[in-house]
């Protein structure tokens, strides 16, 4: 046989589309030509591949190879062809069966010793192919945990090329260990760790289980950090839907293997107040990749020092805030991650952080003071629901020797008011009581009419606009379903009116 | 020439807040002061007169039947003042709510409440007309459709900050903005303070919200006390800094603790 064919999978953000490589071996000048818009990493892949071939005891041919990768218009990028690649030379040769490979994609970068190295995207990479009809996939060990994902695909992974010469000759394999789902959350953080904090402490437990947006305000050291980044331990586990959708898009970003491919505790992303708009929203240049938003989906973004972020950086969430997804258009195409997440502010009360107790030691003019935090005011500040103060720690509250609640009671509590939620929402296409539109509001789920009544007599003092008057109901639904009221009740209303605001209740 | 165009003769060409001016008005008279200024530095009366007429300002003076008589009673009374709104509005017995320009969502909340309380008493509100507290006093008052008063630290032409030109557009309707300070003169930080004297004498109590432990609210306080008006603070979070002027206040007895619009309603009430 002189022709040999496998299959790969070509990714363009989360959508893989699968991409036929044949591999030609005809008499003539000794070349090789790689064709179908290959990238310069990818063009790159016959050194990779030549070194491969003979470090594991195979020849390079030396005759004219012709190496087609279609749909030849498709832009593809990156060394994932690798294995593909070497296979259908190899088939081309004559030296492996075309049969086992017939429907089946190969993922996977080489070495120069032939050990198959984890790419990108494996994840979409298969869900790709199971949706065009593959049965079988062939994918790096060190992302066998991605894949086995997909219950519907038969897995092979392999650490090195000679493995699949031998499955492929033998049809010996050895079947990995396969991973189990990781459902508990790290035992590291704990919120029994966070020292006092009483109303930071109930602010994120409503902000979890409403999925309402958060902002911390506090001195340096108070325990805004640890605060936020403790959320996960109390948010409710992801599903198996959600949970894939999560590995997809961690999948395809830069960071290979940062998080579990089998976890199912909602993922934390924290940029630094320097980040680009880019890696905040996403972008790229010829493969678009997700940015920090995108890798928090259906778990928390959390910015620390929010105000020092550069000017419309935080702006720029405001549209993925409203519509949970977020479209990137580049010259090579526009792509769309899903954002869906839950928003965490953490700021300073002034720039030297010191506006706090007697303030005596704060060296801020007050004009520096109000222009802080008003670098966050505006339409963004709009769509933030609770609002807190973090006091600094007192000296009881570090010495005292009966921790707070842990996080497993806070997330019991959470997940129960979030299936009172989701019963009341059973015929709603929305979960959260962060998401119930306006018109709903309005017609189906108001509050008590002596709540009403407070809230009505607020907008009449101008104290609250309608979009705010809108917001506090929902965050009452949450503190409603958190004390097992049926209704929202005056208290109810009256405390969420004071949370959004930051006041004391 | 008549008083007023001499009065305003000397407001254009000194400072105002000046303890010598007012020494030499109080014993040479208004004439003599007048003569101190070199003719050719002299402005038109009559021309600036004119101008004030046509942007709609009025300059008061205290041979008039409209002056606020409560500003005598300041060691360096005004030489007179320039009013633009309502001048009925300055003879309605008023409160002076002062404080922080970043205030707590409470301190709004107060600084509104009270307002608000107080113009359902037949009071008006006096304040500076700056951000924060003072923005939260106007608008407390103005939504209980009541009179308030900016005092301001500029001339009218140029109200400081420009950020609440809406706020003083909603003041004039009904309540007025005033100044000691000839129009064109800018808002300068020694001028805030000279202006708070005049906030504390228009007012027959003086109320501070939420003031930090070095703010310029605490000088209205001061001012009040000097003239023997009540001084009222509300108190505060003790890790609250923006409470921190009003705890040193009540600390040093320099003011009565309220918690209370019917509290404080009562106090000056029966002080006064």
């Amino acid at each position: 046989m002189t022709l040999g064919r496998t299959q790969a999978v070509a990714l363009q953000g989360l959508l893989g589309s699968v991409i036929d490589i044949e591999c030609d071996i005809a008499d003539g000048i000794p070349t090789y030509s790689l064709l179908g818009l290959p990238d310069a990493s990818l063009q790159e892949s016959r050194d990779r591949v030549r070194a491969a071939l003979t470090n594991t005891g195979q020849k390079w041919p030396n005759k004219k190879v012709t190496v087609s990768l279609s749909p030849a218009w498709l832009p593809k990028s990156g060394p994932g062809f690798d294995v593909a690649i070497a296979l259908a030379l190899l088939v081309a040769e004559g030296i492996l069966p075309q049969a086992p490979l017939a429907d089946a994609v190969v993922l996977g970068e080489l070495s120069l010793d032939g050990a198959i190295r984890p790419v990108r995207g494996v994840l979409p990479s298969l869900i790709a192919g199971l949706k065009s009809g593959i049965r079988r996939a062939i994918v790096p060990r060190a992302n066998l945990g991605e894949a086995q994902l997909l219950e519907d695909l038969e897995i092979l992974a392999f650490d090195h090329l000679s493995e699949i010469y031998r499955w492929l000759t033998t049809g010996e394999y050895d079947f990995p260990e396969a991973d189990a789902y990781q459902e508990e959350v790290s035992e590291l953080l704990d919120f029994a760790d966070v020292a006092g904090q009483p109303r930071a402490r109930f602010a994120a437990e409503v902000a979890a289980t409403g999925g309402h947006h958060l902002l911390l305000i506090g001195p340096p050291g108070a325990g805004k950090t640890m605060i936020a980044s403790r959320l996960p331990t109390i948010l409710p586990p992801l599903t198996q839907e959600e949970s894939l959708e999560v590995t997809a898009i961690h999948s395809i970003s830069d960071g290979v293997n940062s998080r579990s491919a089998m976890s199912r505790v909602a993922p934390i992303i924290a940029p630094h107040h320097s980040a680009s708009r880019a890696s905040i929203v996403g972008g790229g240049g010829r493969t678009i990749v997700p940015g920090a938003i995108s890798l928090a989906n259906r778990g928390v973004l959390f910015i620390d020092e929010a105000p020092e972020c550069a000017a419309g950086i935080l702006d720029s969430l405001r549209q993925p805030l409203e519509s949970g997804s977020i479209n990137i258009a580049r010259q090579v195409g526009s792509v769309t991650f899903p954002a869906k997440f839950l928003l965490v502010l953490a700021a300073n009360p002034c720039p030297c952080g010191k506006f706090t107790g007697k303030g005596h030691g704060c060296t801020c003019s007050s004009l520096q003071v109000r222009r802080y935090l008003g670098k966050l005011s505006g339409p963004l500040m709009d769509r933030i629901d609770i609002r807190v103060t973090v006091d600094p720690v007192g000296r009881v509250d570090l010495d005292s020797r009966d921790l707070g609640e842990s996080s497993a009671v806070i997330r019991s509590r959470v997940i129960a008011a979030r299936a009172v939620a989701a019963e009341r929402f059973k015929d709603q296409p929305w979960k959260l009581n962060s998401e119930i539109p306006a018109r709903a509001l309005r017609l189906d789920f108001r509050p008590e009419k002596a709540a009403m009544n407070f809230l009505h007599d607020e907008l009449d003092k101008e104290r609250i606009t309608a979009r705010g008057l809108h917001k506090t109901i929902r965050l009452a639904w949450t503190l409603a379903d958190l004390e097992g009221h049926q209704l929202p009740t005056l208290t109810d209303v009256q405390r969420a009116f004071f949370l959004r605001d930051g006041m004391e209740y | 020439m008549n008083t007023r165009e001499n009065r305003l003769m000397i407001a254009a060409h000194h400072e105002a807040g000046a303890p010598r001016i007012a020494e030499e008005l109080r014993l040479y008279g208004v004439n003599r002061v007048v003569d101190g200024i070199p003719v050719d530095l002299r402005a038109d009366p009559l021309k600036v007169l004119e101008e004030l007429e046509k942007s709609g300002i009025a300059f008061l003076i205290p041979e008039d039947v409209d002056w606020p008589s409560q500003l005598n009673d300041l060691a360096v009374p005004p030489i007179g003042i320039f009013v633009k709104g309502n001048i009925e509005a300055l003879a309605l017995q008023s409160l002076a709510i002062v404080g922080t320009r970043n205030p707590t969502p409470y301190g709004i909340r107060a600084a509104q409440e009270f307002a608000a309380g107080f113009v359902d008493r037949e009071w008006a509100i006096v304040s500076g007309g700056a951000y924060g507290i003072d923005s939260a006093a106007h608008k407390g008052a103005l939504i209980a459709e009541g009179a308030t008063i900016a005092v301001t630290a500029s001339g009218l032409d140029s109200l400081y900050p420009a950020g609440n030109q809406r706020l003083f557009e909603e003041i004039l309707e009904n309540g007025a903005i005033i100044s000691e300070y000839f129009p064109g003169v800018v808002a300068r930080p020694h001028r805030f303070l000279v202006r708070n004297r005049l906030i504390a004498a228009l007012s027959k109590a003086t109320l501070v919200v939420e003031a930090a432990f070095r703010s310029g609210s605490l000088r209205t306080a001061r001012d009040a006390a000097e003239l023997a008006r009540p001084v009222m603070a509300i108190p505060g979070p003790i890790t609250s800094p923006t409470s921190e002027g009003c705890h040193r206040l009540i600390g040093e007895r320099s003011a009565e603790l309220v918690t209370s619009i019917a509290d404080a309603h009562e106090l000056i009430t029966s002080l006064a």
